[in-house]
């Protein structure tokens, strides 16, 4: 493939990735709470909605950060779909260092969100944007040592060569400890359910508490934007992306990229936020170490 | 090249994107954002003072710590790439590597840190 | 545009006041409204009973709030003077499609938004002195934009002087029982000092809903509202869902007798019969100081009505304004504390 084409089906992949996952979401909530149908078309309906009224700023705003924050999320989160190979050989961003990229993106949602929080100058959102760094930093060390261990075996922090080590066997089955961990990672990056210390109810919406408008539309589209990202680079590095038998490869890792967007809403839906300070000691004292045994684990299979 | 090109792409249309959401939500609503639509939100009620301070973050040690595993974590990128070559070596040297932060995080633990001191 | 959002359910932020109709709470549960936390996604603010005088001004400010188009709905309620415009609904029956009449008339244009009720102009006098404009002598002296900067006291914990925020909170806060109005005096996001202004409205308590909402489990507090709990499904999913070891050991304990866990626990197992609390002489400082702000919320709500009124009347009233902290600031900005 060939630059152009390759940001055309990135851009559609994630568009389309952004209607279903807000469309999942719906079906996930209503289902649990007990309610009825949701339509297909309800995701253009809300934007329409927030679209319909006035964007607010509050009190000596930090403007520029207010825009850089919510552009930036979605920019971070199609970077991470960026460096996804749609099959053998082809990613928009395809270098030898795409898992590194990737983590660079994760330190600066970090950034982004704080900023989200700072920028309005209202001290509930203030509150969410310190309270999601506490958990936000720690959180990404789990990342990092599930996605060396995923890189041992294909001795390359190439995504791509990532994806073509699963040739034989998915790493979910090599690295049974590095999907639920990573999936962590995925709830905190999308601020959903129990890693939502950002956008919380506690905080009467936290970091978004004093958006409106298009602001509003435009957070909830990024963190939708980084749900895709996020399945896609997790569909790569644990159920073998595009590998897949008949079908095209794309359309593999879009089926994977879906079943990871449900078991990433499902999961934030379905499980209680303890307060920061208890799910601080919980990810040093408790998985941490299980990322540690997950890379020894990987290793020593690595080398059998 | 190409990466840092796409890069910047990516971000300018994220940039445009957010600026046409912005120009599509009601021009025709009232522009001007007045003095009470500006006041932050408490629930009806009106802070006395900024929001902005030098906040109180209680898991500064933390963040120390934490500083400590990403510097690790640029060893390992390389290590990762030449692991299978070195073979059982390399994992000893890491877990030795690992360990000694680990004793890091005992310390901590037992000072307190991962409270809300 | 305006066609595609007038198929959205309709964004509401409930302005709970005494006597609210009880159900305020179920109102949720419909799938043509969304209830929003905040009023900067809500297009109509609906105010269910009776503000007591003391809070209309809190009401006003709340208004202003809200982004244009915006209407303003009183649910059995007399609507307060400066907004005697606003529809008033007395019967049940046809809230709802008052409420989707309203937002379709403000999109289409019909019904115009309402202007603000407060005066544009800034909370304090601010163009002063300083180089930036900010009125005042020294850093952080003056009203910049027109308001102070939080001035520096003492962590009660560790006695690092960082800033100390103090601030009214409520009475219309999601996260808040409805009605309350607390002082708190902020430390990052740990309570340094509580005191109440308000006491919350007696009434239908809907605590097990609103701890599961703070626990970020949203849907299955509206499972909870919607009616039965001896649903064995909820109870599975309950248990699932972690909340048990979600919820600190002890916390909300101290004086009381039972900590949030027990109280959660009765809350969401036998909602009619929550378990008695002994409140004589505890008030909310002795429950709430050096919480984070997730615990205290959760402290907060896990009471029934009845306990929570008596606990904050227990709790002493703020100390006039001056010598709260304000005498330790320049004298530059002493008479412009509204």
């Amino acid at each position: 493939m060939t630059f152009a084409p390759a940001l055309t089906t990135l851009i559609l992949f994630l568009a389309i990735g952004i209607w279903i996952a807000a469309i999942l979401d719906a079906v996930f909530y209503r289902r649990i709470s007990g309610q009825g149908g949701v339509s297909v078309l309800s995701p253009f309906y809300a934007a329409a909605a927030h679209l319909s009224r006035q964007r607010l700023t509050t009190e000596a705003p930090d403007r520029l950060n207010w825009y850089l924050a919510i552009a930036g999320y979605l920019a971070i989160a199609t970077i991470g779909l960026a460096v996804v190979p749609f099959g053998p050989e082809t990613a928009v961003i395809g270098i030898k260092t795409s898992v590194v990229l990737w983590g660079a993106c994760e330190s600066l949602v970090v950034v982004l969100v704080f900023l989200h929080g700072w920028s309005p100058n209202s001290p509930l959102a203030l509150i969410g944007a310190y309270r999601y760094v506490a958990i936000g930093l720690p959180i990404m060390l789990l990342s990092m040592f599930v996605l060396i261990a995923a890189a041992l075996p294909a001795r390359s922090l190439d995504l791509r060569d990532i994806v073509a080590s699963q040739e034989g066997l998915w790493n979910i089955i090599r690295q049974p400890l590095g999907l639920p961990l990573f999936l962590l990672l995925g709830l905190s990056l999308t601020l959903r359910g129990p890693f939502d210390y950002a956008d919380s109810a506690d905080l009467a919406g936290g970091t978004s508490v004093e958006d409106s408008g298009a602001n509003r539309a435009g957070w909830q589209v990024a963190r939708l934007a980084m749900l895709v990202g996020f399945s896609a680079i997790a569909a790569s590095t644990f159920l073998g992306g595009y590998l897949g038998p008949i079908l095209p490869g794309i359309v593999w890792l879009a089926i994977k990229t879906l079943i990871l967007m449900a078991v990433v809403i499902g999961l934030s839906h379905l499980l209680a936020r303890m307060p920061v300070a208890r799910m601080l000691g919980l990810i040093w004292k408790f998985l941490l170490p299980i990322a540690f045994v997950d890379l020894l684990l990987a290793g020593l299979v690595a080398l059998a | 090249m190409t990466t840092l090109i796409t890069i910047f792409l990516v971000l300018g249309l994220s940039v445009l994107f957010t600026a046409g959401l912005r120009t599509a939500s009601g021009t025709d609503l009232a522009d001007h954002i007045t003095n009470p639509q500006q006041r932050p939100v408490l629930g009806g009620s009106d802070p006395k003072t900024h929001a902005w301070q030098r906040f109180h973050v209680r898991y500064y040690t933390m963040t120390l710590v934490f500083v400590a595993f990403e510097m690790e974590m640029m060893f390992m990128y390389p290590w990762a790439v030449v692991f299978v070559e070195e073979g059982p070596k390399a994992l000893a040297e890491m877990g030795m590597f690992l360990t000694i932060l680990s004793v890091g995080i005992l310390y901590g633990w037992r000072e307190g840190i991962f409270r809300w001191e | 545009m305006a066609k595609l959002a007038s198929q959205a359910p309709v964004p509401v932020f409930v302005a709970q006041g005494d006597d609210a109709p009880a159900e305020t709470a179920r109102l949720c549960l419909n799938s043509t409204l969304t209830i929003v936390e905040t009023p900067r996604a809500a297009a109509i603010l609906l105010v269910a009973g009776t503000i007591p005088a003391s809070l209309i001004p809190n009401l006003h400010r709340l208004h202003d709030q809200l982004p244009h188009p915006r209407a303003t709905v009183f649910w059995q309620a007399e609507p307060t003077d400066l907004l005697s415009e606003a529809v008033t609904v007395r019967n049940d029956d046809n809230l709802v499609s008052v409420l989707t009449d309203t937002r379709s008339s403000l999109l289409s244009g019909s019904h115009g938004t309402e202007a603000d009720l407060l005066p544009d102009a800034p909370p304090n006098e601010w163009r002063g002195v300083g180089s930036h404009g900010q009125g005042g002598k020294g850093m952080m002296g003056g009203t910049p934009y027109g308001r102070p900067m939080a001035m520096t006291a003492a962590d009660f914990r560790d006695g690092l002087e960082l800033d100390a925020y103090t601030a009214d909170f409520g009475p219309f806060l999601p996260m808040f029982p409805p009605g309350l109005v607390l002082t708190l005096t902020l430390q990052g996001d740990v309570i340094q000092k509580v005191s109440v202004v308000h006491l919350p409205f007696a009434g239908e308590g809907n605590a097990g809903a609103a701890l599961l909402r703070l626990l970020g489990l949203p849907a299955l507090a509206k499972r909870l509202l919607r009616g039965p709990s001896d649903d064995a499904d909820f109870k599975r999913l309950i248990r699932l869902s972690g909340v048990r070891a979600a919820i600190p050991p002890g916390l909300g304990c101290a004086p009381i007798g039972s900590d949030v866990r027990e109280r959660f626990e009765r809350l969401t197992t036998d909602p009619g019969n929550p378990s008695k609390v002994h409140v004589d002489g505890v008030g909310l400082g002795d429950l709430l100081i050096g919480l984070e702000w997730h615990e205290a919320m959760l402290v907060l709500n896990s009471f029934d009505d009845e306990s929570l009124r008596a606990i904050c009347a227990n709790t002493s009233s703020p100390e006039p304004e001056e010598k709260n902290g304000d005498s330790m600031d320049h004298e530059g900005h002493a008479g412009h504390m509204s």
